[in-house]
């Protein structure tokens, strides 16, 4: 039943795409994209209940770290790719060796602080950054060059990931990781290390950040600072709410979502786009608390609300 | 100690503890020996919960030793004493809510067996039976598939139980297991608790407010007043203590909770 889901999931996206104007593909490859890093950081907030502030930081790292290694040091590009979740992965481990000591707001406001670090030292730090200007031409290679090729590229690498980290939430290490959300200090006293094992999920979390910045960096053909900002850091807060925290597939949805309205919305007026997205999200935390999906399903996935 | 049952489990060697101008524990002396069942009771205040949040290492404590099987546990945190065999509850019901029952005791028992950083295998069906086992032996094995803040209080405080049992630990500290209970239900927990302890050759401390309890399931009381020991002794000697009278139970025979 589960796999036939999936089955059906890969077929139509396999079908799909060549069907699609080339505009919608290039559309679905940015879906694709945030809905990863978006997914990523809500193993930290809806699994871990640690609610990041600055996870932009990671999407930088990556995208960075892709762009820098190809552009600088004449890496292959699917090298260059490789290498970005584990650049993100070990800004996570430093940065979140000293935000997972810390709860709540402090642990939101800290990570913000890392994330303005990451952003201030990209924007300075001209000779191998670029600064302001960014990295330009950092394009994949001819044979993924098209936007076909390369929204195919993006799906499988993106659903490979998504498919890592449903199984993440499912493991052992996935139910003690809910146990901290829900009870840290039960969680303590039936064993778990509970900074330890928010550090290891920060971290993971920081991982497939990174990969979706290194995907983003080839799709954009070019990076800038304001991939650390505090605006890309809100957004995938912003689209796990509208699609849902309590669900696994909740920011995968909204990702859906929130890139159809930019695309139709934000084009077309762009001054209003923020007041569209204010009163979205406010509509969505009052009357939706699940998300689009808690529109799908009456209970949330797995994770049944108790009160 | 004149509970010849065997070793002692625990020993508590002047334990003090102070929050700001108030000794809330002032030179505690406690030893449990091999599957006691100890009540430790006093009036409110008198320093019950901290001396275990002290014990089970959720406190630092200012002075003195603790040792939990002849190891000195004194620094070490809830995790380590988890694995060395040491389990809690505590007054105020504490599980995973939003996790289902079954899920609660699967989760205690990946812990416990160090499996909790696998990070690919699906834990669904990972001690599954051995999580129905201890949930049959606290009598929930039917609402296994619910989310546990939906049980009944009755039922949560069960659950509760049932984390700490899945840990197989060699000493387990209930605080006030009967909390919010109907009299009845109260009853029903502790000789449930007490079986187990029998079964498994547990040993159990525990605190409790209703006088009724302690006298039928304890085999040693210890009366804290004001942060230290008052007396100790079988329930008969207890009883009879006429300090304890004076300052616990000549007030409070019939507790209202």
């Amino acid at each position: 039943m589960r796999a036939a889901r999936w089955l059906v999931a890969i077929a139509v996206l396999t079908v799909l795409p060549p069907l699609l104007p080339s505009f919608l593909v290039v559309v679905m490859t940015e879906i694709a994209i945030v809905a990863l890093f978006a997914t990523a950081f809500n193993l930290l907030m809806g699994f871990g209940g640690m609610v990041s502030f600055g996870h932009a930081a990671y999407f930088a790292l990556g995208a960075y770290a892709a762009a820098i290694l190809v552009k600088q040091a004449g890496w292959p590009m699917l090298l260059g790719l490789a290498a970005a979740p584990f650049a993100a992965a070990a800004g996570a481990l430093v940065f979140g060796f000293f935000i997972v000591r810390l709860t709540h707001t402090y642990f939101a406001m800290l990570s913000l602080a890392f994330a303005q670090i990451v952003f201030t030292v990209i924007f300075k730090w001209k000779t191998l950054t670029g600064g302001d200007d960014g990295l330009l031409n950092v394009w994949p290679p001819a044979w993924l060059k098209s936007p076909l090729a390369y929204g195919y590229f993006t799906l499988a690498v993106t659903g490979l990931a998504i498919l890592a980290m449903h199984a993440i939430v499912d493991s052992p290490f996935g139910y003690a990781l809910r146990a901290i959300r829900e009870n840290p200090r039960r969680a303590r006293f039936i064993g778990v290390n509970v900074r330890r094992h928010q550090l290891q999920a920060f971290v993971l979390s920081g991982f497939f950040s990174g990969l979706a910045g290194g995907l983003f960096a080839f799709f954009n053909g070019s990076v800038f600072p304001d991939f650390a900002y505090l605006n890309k850091s809100f957004e995938p807060l912003v689209v796990a709410l509208l699609g849902g925290v309590q669900s696994f597939f909740g920011p995968l949805a909204g990702a859906v979502g929130f890139k159809i309205l930019e695309t139709y919305i934000a084009r077309q007026w762009p001054v209003y786009w923020p007041l569209f997205l204010g009163a979205a999200v406010v509509l969505v935390v009052v009357a939706l608390p699940q998300g689009f999906v808690g529109l799908l399903q009456r209970r949330a996935w797995r994770t049944p609300t108790a009160r | 100690m004149a509970d010849a049952d065997g070793a002692l489990v625990l020993q508590v060697v002047g334990l003090r503890k102070h929050f700001g101008g108030v000794q809330a524990v002032n030179g505690v002396d406690l030893a449990v020996s091999e599957g006691e069942l100890r009540a430790i009771i006093g009036p409110n205040g008198a320093g019950k919960t901290t001396l275990f949040n002290l014990i089970s290492g959720d406190l630092p404590h200012d002075s003195g030793q603790i040792y939990f099987r002849g190891e000195q546990i004194s620094g070490l945190m809830p995790p380590e004493l988890c694995r060395r065999g040491l389990a809690r509850t505590f007054q105020i019901t504490s599980i995973f809510r939003r996790l289902t029952t079954l899920e609660n005791v699967q989760t205690a028992l990946l812990t416990h067996h160090r499996r909790h950083h696998d990070l690919f295998r699906p834990a669904r069906r990972l001690y599954r039976d051995e999580a129905m086992v201890l949930l049959d032996r606290v009598g929930l094995a039917d609402q296994a598939p619910k989310p546990s803040g939906i049980l009944a209080h009755g039922d949560q405080r069960r659950l509760e139980l049932a984390l700490a049992l899945a840990s197989e630990p060699q000493l387990l500290m209930l605080d006030e297991p009967t909390a919010g209970m109907a009299p009845r239900e109260r009853h029903e927990i502790m000789a449930l608790a007490a079986g187990i302890a029998t079964d498994a050759r547990l040993t159990i401390v525990f605190t409790e407010h209703d006088m009724d309890v302690v006298f039928a399931v304890a085999r040693r009381i210890t009366v804290l007043h004001q942060g230290a020991v008052l007396a100790e002794g079988t329930p008969v000697e207890v009883r009879a203590h006429p300090e304890v009278q004076r300052v616990y139970l000549g007030h409070r025979a019939k507790p209202a909770r």
